[in-house]
């Protein structure tokens, strides 16, 4: 496991104003996320995991606190640099995949090829996430676990250095959803990107360099695994 | 039911731009409908009304001269109602200044009432036969005396017969066959300044002309069920021994066919409008409402599992449409009605017509019906799918939407050579069939539209051009009397800056071919004339032939004629004997109004059996010495009228503006139009693609590039339509153009290019305009918030 900090996170917190009420969704967190390691982000319902996992991927920004990729503050950054932080280094996976219905497979794995300049190549991506001979469906013409693969298909192909994953396997079954965690352990395997999960099952902290236990806002834990177990070797 | 109100407010206010954009397009199609409507109906109860008071004739006869007696012999033929005899005559009159008009001096049998024809006083009193200090008195029509700033009790000087006669103003009236007061149809405008109607006695009228007991106009009502063509025939034969000049039924009165075509034409767009505004709202509605309905499937499913029944909530539904119909059709009424007092004003400066006003109950009720009927058919056709909709599936995920392939992939080469933006664009404008049918059928309705109404400024300016930058180049145009040897016009042509005179002729004449006969103007122009040219029908200029006739577009149609055919022309001047010769067709002319033969001067004198007469002449002048020469010439009694071109010119434009306001407001409307289809089809899309923009914008697209992709499923629509439309809006010229020409004038449907251009350019402009309105809202597209949303 490498030791570079990629995302540096001190004293972070999240407020949202939602008419009268103040919600801290997020208190006081220090985090640093690791170049190729896989972080896996546990907690139950509104224990603030999401909102860290959008603040990393610069979806959101800070109440207060430090947020940094490499040294550049994205606490201060401004909106077309949080743009091109995404563009550049993120790679998002949906729990509900949120391909573009219009584009095809191949397509909508192109179009986020498009966004760098030197990415994947879309054939070999979809080679490797298992798609080969469905190019040109549509995703509803596939089934949820292969819509989540080219949704996996479309973050790596921009060879991003942080793949973010929120809730991957929450809307699959228990065979697809650990075939995707295989994959995405694949992907860092390959790719050495760092692939953070976000997931409120606790069994799949199994498959992590580190998991982070979330409660009420704040990291209750931070755990080192002592081995990455695999996919096929968990129950849930 | 009151909850489902609630939610139908609040719907309302969460749609608010688009329910808004929505009762705009409704808006203004009641308004359109209400204005057009009332105005026509004013209109046309206000010409029926004014006929039946005044006796409006149905045929009319014009003889050389006549005893007054004749009128009744033709009373006593079966199918005639009742009959005038009386004088009517163009007569020149010299203003205070000195300066020349001309007045169409018609004579009224007293007692008035019952007359043919009759007038209706509108200021002073009537005139008397034999006024106690002695002279005459006559009436005249308003806008000459306003024009002119004439009071009662002043006088007029005519010249009939050579002699000056003084008329003394006792008041002023109008009369039904001079709703439209112009000379002759070259005039196209009334021009109050230079020539009104003067309205005397008939006894006085036969002095004045020195036609005692006679009379040269015969006017006829025919009775309910006569056999017009008969009794028509049968009152030419009676009137054959006094010269039997011209005879026409009602339908060719100058000012009749005028008014009746300006209804006709007004009647069609009071229609055609609305149609389009109103179906236009018609289709957007349906389709937000089965968008709405896609979109709030599950609250269908929990009203109905709720037991709420199938016909509350399609009424619930259907409730939308009708709010956006109550909007409109309220909002739009009361602007109908104010529209029409304009345009009712409008009318009232070209049109002497009394009681143009009024409010019509009954449009308003229809206006209405209409709007609610659009409400209800949108509503019912939008809200339909709810019937089909099942309480317990609709609370299931729907599958996502499906996407297949569009006609540009059936082209792999250029389909693979697009970015994944163009092609989501591309799939999506397909996907959304009657969507994009909408907004393509939107967007050419705003353009055709636009293109009509700059081509009605074009339609003004050909006419202008052609008419006095081509066919007309004098400076003035005088007309004599009575025809005189072209020799008398050495005196004008000796006139200090004077450069150029040329002589015609114009003889009134009845052509015959194969039993058809038409009543036309032979013009004659002396060899060498330049200062008018006829055209033909491609727009080149035509030589005069020396012999034979260049025939009228018009009068060709009606008498079935063509170049090479012999025609037989008869002279129906007022003075001698009718003349009878055969002319060789060598060519046909286009006139924009009415109809002018042409032929060559030493043609038309052999007509007449004359050598060397004519009957005007036109000039050139030095522009320093214009008014001098006016001047100098009304001093000459012979001349009826002097023309000056320039006069006619700003005449014209003056009259222009009002016009041009109409177009101004047609040219808005459209752009409303364009607006409201552009603004409500992108609201649609982007709610509809909201989680997928989102999408992009993670994947680190910038505001931008995803505001870009908008801009392509909006361009995409939207320029098929601007160019569909400017072939669409060039036909809508040609049917509308079709549908309003007469017999007397035709106009050929010329669209400049900068139409073209500015039809286009407004087109992309409310395309643009409408997709930054709709797209606003992008900035605070909240990615997060749609990264978890499910369809």
């Amino acid at each position: 496991m490498a030791e570079a900090v990629l995302v540096h996170l001190q004293d972070v917190t999240k407020t949202y104003v939602m008419g009268e009420v103040t919600v801290e969704a997020l208190k006081a967190t220090n985090l640093d996320i690791l170049a190729g390691e896989v972080l896996v982000i546990l907690g139950p319902s509104g224990s603030g995991k999401s909102t860290l996992l959008n603040l990393i991927g610069g979806m959101d920004r800070v109440s207060s606190g430090e947020l940094s990729f490499r040294q550049q503050a994205l606490h201060l950054a401004s909106n077309n640099q949080l743009t091109a932080y995404r563009r550049d280094h993120i790679g998002f996976v949906f729990q509900f995949y949120n391909l573009i219905s219009d584009l095809t497979a191949w397509e909508n794995v192109e179009l986020a090829a498009t966004l760098v300049d030197n990415p994947l190549s879309t054939a070999e991506v979809l080679e490797q996430v298992g798609l080969k001979e469905r190019l040109d469906h549509f995703p509803a013409q596939l089934s949820g676990g292969e819509q989540q693969r080219i949704s996996i298909a479309r973050a790596i192909v921009k060879r991003p250095l942080i793949l973010l994953c929120d809730e991957p396997t929450g809307a699959l079954d228990y065979q697809t959803g650990k075939s995707i965690l295989e994959l995405l352990l694949d992907v860092n395997r390959r790719h050495g990107s760092t692939v953070v999960i976000v997931t409120h099952n606790a069994a799949i902290g199994a498959i992590g360099d580190r998991v982070v236990r979330m409660s009420s806002g704040r990291i209750a834990e931070i755990q080192v695994n002592a081995y990455r177990a695999s996919p096929e070797g968990i129950e849930w | 039911m009151y909850v489902l109100y609630r939610k139908l407010w609040r719907g309302i206010w969460s749609n608010k731009g688009q329910f808004f954009a929505m009762a705009l397009v409704i808006t203004i199609g009641i308004s359109l409908y209400v204005a057009m409507s009332t105005t026509y109906s004013n209109l046309g109860y206000a010409q029926e009304r004014f006929y039946d008071d005044n006796n409006f004739a149905d045929h009319y006869f014009y003889v050389v001269r006549a005893p007054e007696g004749v009128g009744k012999q033709i009373a006593g033929i079966p199918g005639v109602e009742k009959v005038t005899a009386r004088i009517q005559q163009d007569v020149a009159v010299i203003k205070e200044d000195g300066s020349r008009a001309s007045a169409r001096l018609t004579s009224y049998p007293l007692p008035l009432s019952g007359q043919v024809n009759s007038v209706a006083l509108k200021q002073g009193r009537l005139f008397e036969a034999y006024p106690a200090n002695g002279g005459a008195e006559a009436l005249l029509d308003p806008a000459y005396l306003e024009a002119n700033g004439l009071n009662l009790g002043e006088q007029v000087e005519i010249i009939a017969e050579g002699r000056q006669v003084p008329l003394t103003v006792v008041g002023t009236a109008i009369g039904p066959e001079f709703i439209y007061a112009i000379k002759d149809l070259s005039s196209m405008v009334p021009d109050p300044k230079t020539f009104g109607i003067f309205m005397i006695p008939l006894n006085q009228a036969q002095e004045v002309f020195n036609l005692p007991g006679q009379v040269n106009q015969i006017l006829v009502v025919f009775a309910p069920g006569a056999d017009i063509e008969a009794v028509v025939s049968q009152i030419e034969d009676l009137l054959s021994p006094y010269g039997n000049l011209a005879s026409y039924p009602r339908k060719n009165q100058l000012s009749h066919s005028l008014l009746d075509s300006e209804l006709t034409s007004g009647r069609i767009m009071a229609k055609f409008f609305p149609i389009i505004f109103l179906a236009i709202a018609a289709s957007i509605q349906i389709i937000l409402l089965r968008r709405m309905i896609r979109m709030q499937r599950s609250q269908i499913g929990i009203m109905k599992g709720l037991g709420v029944s199938n016909a509350a909530v399609l009424f619930h539904y259907c409730s939308y449409a009708l709010a956006i119909s109550a909007v409109g059709a309220l909002t739009g009424s009361i602007l109908g009605l104010l529209f029409s007092r304009s345009l009712n004003q409008l009318y009232a400066t070209y049109f002497n017509l009394p009681n143009v006003e009024g409010f019509h109950f009954q449009i308003i009720m229809y206006s209405f019906i209409l709007a609610a009927s659009v409400g209800m058919a949108a509503g019912l056709s939008g809200s339909a799918p709810i019937v089909n909709i099942n309480p317990a599936e609709s609370m299931r995920a729907q599958p996502p939407g499906k996407s297949t392939q569009n006609i540009l992939e059936r082209f792999p080469f250029w389909w693979r050579r697009l970015s994944p933006l163009w092609k989501m664009s591309f799939r999506s404008v397909a996907r959304n069939r009657m969507r994009t049918l909408v907004t393509v059928g939107g967007v050419v309705a705003a353009v055709s539209l636009l293109l009509i109404s700059f081509f009605m400024n074009d339609a003004i300016d050909y006419m202008m051009k052609q008419y006095y930058q081509k066919e007309m180049l004098y400076h003035y145009q005088v007309r004599f009397d009575q025809p005189v040897l072209s020799s008398e016009t050495l005196a004008i042509s000796r006139l200090d800056g004077v450069n150029s005179v040329e002589t015609f002729i114009e003889i009134p004449v009845k052509i015959h071919f194969k039993g058809r006969n038409v009543e036309d103007v032979v013009n004659g122009q002396a060899q060498g004339n330049q200062l008018k040219t006829p055209f033909d029908s491609e727009g080149n200029p035509m030589a005069i032939p020396e012999e034979g006739i260049i025939l009228g577009e018009i009068t060709a149609r009606k008498l079935g004629a063509e170049v090479g055919d012999l025609i037989t022309v008869e002279t129906t001047f007022n003075r001698g004997a009718p003349m009878i010769s055969e002319l060789s067709v060598v060519s046909i002319n286009r006139q924009l109004f009415g109809s002018v033969c042409y032929t060559s001067l030493s043609q038309a004198n052999r007509l007449l059996h004359e050598a060397d007469v004519i009957t005007g002449c036109m000039l050139l002048v030095d522009p320093g010495r214009s008014a001098a020469i006016e001047a100098q010439l009304s001093e000459i009694t012979g001349i009826n009228s002097i023309t000056s071109r320039q006069k006619e010119i700003d005449n014209i434009t003056s009259l222009m503006g009002s016009s041009m306001l109409f177009v101004g407001i047609m040219i808005f409307f459209s752009l409303i139009l364009g607006l409201a289809i552009i603004y409500n089809s992108i609201v649609m899309s982007y709610n509809e693609r909201k989680k997928e923009l989102a999408s992009l914008l993670t994947l680190g697209f910038t505001h931008g590039e995803v505001s870009g992709l908008m801009l392509k499923d909006t361009l995409i629509q939207a320029v098929p339509g601007l160019i569909i439309g400017l072939p669409t809006g060039r036909w809508l010229a040609v049917f509308y153009i079709s549908s309003v020409s007469t017999d007397m004038f035709t106009f050929p449907v010329i669209i400049s290019p900068l139409s073209y251009v500015l039809s286009l350019l407004v087109g992309l402009g409310f395309i643009l305009a409408g997709y930054w309105l709709a797209t606003r809202g992008l900035s605070s597209l909240d990615m997060i918030e749609m990264s978890k949303y499910v369809d």
